[in-house]
């Protein structure tokens, strides 16, 4: 019992001296801040709605729906700028206002002058909506909040999933080697020889991809790819060290020798992998439902596109909070997980460490 | 080593085989076909969809449509395109394979260059405060959500400048009356790159043995001057000055999706040199040249980059793989038609042979590069054996 205590509590002393060593890289650091406050926005949102602080009505980040009102006049927009009260045409309508043929249809007999109420749908930020509204009224901040659960539990499933299928494989191509090793090696030849955009993009085509779906296929393919071919040569180098023909001699099988000698030496450089794997996911994700080939009810790239489809990009800073938010969270969450690989590796690569 | 090529020809053999099956069985599980939209046209009679499916040997059982499709493949015979119906899939690539290697092949080698320097330095200034703040910004720029980014660029250049134009290959109304094919004026442009490219390659070579460093950076920058008169010349002699306003378009509209491009790659150059060329700082003979008291940028530049380049460069290979890959994104945002494009309309509409080609194409260089990387790893490597391979 003892024993275990004490390699418990190696295990914590280990950990901790490794997390001084990480603490000495500010990319690292700079990374694992940016994550955690992702992390934290992930989970403060479902706390919010249990919580009773925000109500599902307004707040859901799919269905959610509220319209700052406001009353708004009625104004025809002259022919010639500048004139006295605008001095461009893009000025026309104003703030509060609103054209005439605009509103004509639906309102017979109003005339210039009059006024009427009206939604602002998307509304800029205000203390009710940190981040404003999209153009459908539903709260941005809601949505990012909901977009960072999505490349969360993305990004860490898909990545998760291919290391471990890509240690294990490449443990055994170079374990055994031969004709395992050969077909492995070919089948990631395969795998890489497809062209990834056009792959999941006829993937889509034939099946409906929930998140879930899409973090199978893209754990997958990577697993199943190149980082195969970059583990087994991490295992090559390994297998020709001593301390595996010393397991050998002593009478260690096979499996022995290939889960607790090989893979524990590989680990490292797949927990790297994983680092920058998630990465990966999180940019193809937010690509895919960019391009509107997910079935996925809100996400970072799902934001962009509404915004794009409604021609706010277009429109530059004039909706900011439409076009930013977005755009910068999928920028950041990718590059803090790349940060975190990148301290990762130049605190514990010994070739890496400082002179 | 001949018995290891051979069996590693064998199995690309059996890899493309298999690459080009799995590819058809892919195209053919998308549901629906190219011709579906004869059915939605009134004016057509019930069995033209029929007719015209079995025209094309649509209605044949897959199996024996995949088999067809490799003897063929084999013969050299890709079929011809279902939606673009006289033109072959080797007229199309043929077509469009040029603009995408042109673009990006200018994308790569400025990226190559701006993030080997930064590379270089970051990893030289290693510790310092700007050695972490241009690492992270470059991280960033390297993980940006690129549509998002592109987007904005157009709108920012595009739009509210009003600088460069909004994506497209040129402008259709200055091209009416002109006298030549577009593509024509293309292929004059890429053969000047090559031979302006070329000469500025063969004067950094022929300088980089002089000791002196401002002596080589003027000699440089002379070199560079008179390749531009040089090039003045070249575009106001025959044809070419007629040909000039054109190319101008042409290049005008690249502007945008290079400079685009550029930043978003240049730091993938940038944080692997960084990496490589700490690990060479450790070497023991950057150690002994320092103690021989020679200049710091000297050992940065001569001794320890120059070994950093190597593996580098060796993912620069790699990335020509990719450059089509990379580019159905790029080309779709930026309306550039090229290899991308031509790949996503062919696979959206399955216009099956022309994707089936391109696909392979494809196939075929990543094959080839694989195939050299190993050779020349197992070459350059001793650690890996040949025998382990198999």
């Amino acid at each position: 019992m003892s024993e275990v205590n004490s390699l418990k509590e190696s295990r914590k002393e280990n950990f901790s001296k490794n997390f001084n060593r990480f603490k000495q890289s500010k990319i690292g650091m700079t990374g694992l801040v940016i994550v955690v406050l992702f992390g934290v926005l992930a989970l403060l949102q479902p706390l919010l709605f249990l919580s009773g602080i925000w109500d599902y009505k307004t707040y859901d980040p799919v269905v959610g729906y509220d319209a700052e009102k406001y009353i708004a006049e009625v104004v025809v927009c002259p022919d010639e700028y500048p004139n006295e009260r605008y001095s461009e045409r893009k000025d026309c309508p104003g703030r509060n206002e609103v054209t005439l043929i605009s509103v004509k249809p639906y309102n017979p007999g109003i005339k210039e002058g009059d006024t009427i109420d009206r939604f602002r749908q998307p509304a800029e930020p205000s203390g009710k909506h940190i981040l404003g509204t999209d153009s459908l009224g539903r709260d941005v901040f809601s949505q990012i909040m909901e977009g960072s659960q999505v490349a969360f539990i993305l990004g860490l499933l898909s990545a998760t999933l291919s290391v471990v299928i890509s240690t294990i494989l490449g443990s055994i191509a170079a374990y055994f080697g031969g004709f395992i090793d050969s077909y492995l090696m070919r089948q990631s030849d395969l795998l890489l020889m497809l062209p990834s955009l056009p792959l999941l993009f006829i993937i889509s085509a034939f099946t409906e991809l929930q998140v879930w779906h899409l973090a199978l296929v893209l754990g997958t393919l990577g697993g199943l790819g190149g980082s195969v071919i970059t583990i087994k040569s991490q295992a090559l180098q390994v297998k020709v060290k001593p301390f595996v023909d010393s397991a050998r001699i002593t009478g260690g099988s096979r499996m022995n020798i290939l889960f607790s000698h090989i893979l524990p030496n590989v680990a490292p450089l797949a927990l790297l992998f994983m680092v920058f794997g998630v990465t990966g996911a999180i940019a193809s994700e937010s690509v895919l439902s960019f391009l509107g080939l997910l079935n996925i009810d809100m996400s970072w790239g799902l934001m962009i596109s509404v915004s794009q489809a409604d021609g706010y990009i277009n429109q530059g800073l004039t909706y900011w909070w439409l076009v930013i938010p977005a755009g910068l969270s999928v920028t950041l969450l990718a590059g803090g997980f790349y940060l975190v690989g990148r301290g990762l590796d130049d605190v514990f690569n010994p070739r890496l460490r400082k002179r | 080593m001949a018995k290891y090529v051979l069996s590693r020809f064998f199995q690309m053999g059996l890899v493309f085989l298999l690459f080009l099956v799995l590819s058809y069985i892919l195209f053919d599980a998308i549901p629906g076909n190219a011709f579906q939209s004869l059915l939605l046209n009134p004016s057509l009679p019930d069995y033209a969809y029929d007719q015209v499916v079995e025209l094309y040997g649509l209605n044949e059982p897959l199996l024996t449509r995949i088999q067809n499709y490799v003897i063929n493949f084999f013969k050299g015979d890709f079929g011809y395109s279902y939606l673009q119906f006289p033109k072959t899939p080797i007229d199309l690539i043929a077509e469009r394979l040029p603009r995408t290697l042109m673009l990006f092949s200018i994308v790569n080698i400025f990226s190559f260059y701006s993030g080997f320097f930064v590379g270089k330095v970051l990893a030289w200034r290693r510790g310092s405060k700007s050695e972490t703040w241009i690492t992270i910004t470059s991280v960033f720029s390297y993980t940006i959500f690129y549509p998002w980014f592109a987007l904005i660029m157009l709108w920012f250049f595009g739009l509210k400048l009003n600088w460069l134009p909004i994506g497209k290959f040129l402008y259709p109304e200055k091209w009416y009356d002109a006298p030549f094919d577009s593509d024509v004026v293309f292929i004059e442009m890429i053969k000047y790159t090559l031979y302006f490219s070329l000469l500025f390659f063969l004067i950094n070579i022929f300088t980089r043995n002089i000791e002196s460093i401002s002596k080589r950076r003027n000699i440089r920058i002379i070199g560079f001057a008179s390749l531009l008169v040089l090039s003045i010349i070249y575009w106001n002699f025959g044809k070419l000055e007629e040909m000039k306003t054109y190319a101008g378009d042409i290049a005008y509209h690249m502007i945008l999706p290079i400079i685009t491009v550029t930043i978003v790659a240049f730091a993938g150059t940038a944080l692997l040199t960084r990496t490589t060329m700490m690990e060479v700082l450790k070497e023991d003979y950057i150690l002994t040249a320092r103690a021989k008291g020679i200049s710091q940028k000297r050992i940065r530049d001569r001794h320890a980059a120059r070994t950093a380049l190597l593996p580098v460069v060796t993912s620069f290979i790699f990335t020509i793989v990719t450059i089509i890959d990379g580019a159905v994104l790029t080309e779709n945002i930026f309306s550039w038609p090229g290899m991308g494009q031509l790949i996503l309309d062919s696979v959206l509409r399955e216009d099956i042979p022309v994707a089936m080609a391109s696909f392979s194409f494809i196939g075929i260089t990543a094959l080839v590069a694989h195939f050299i990387a190993d050779i020349s790893y197992a070459f350059l490597d001793p650690r890996i054996r040949i025998k382990s391979q198999g």
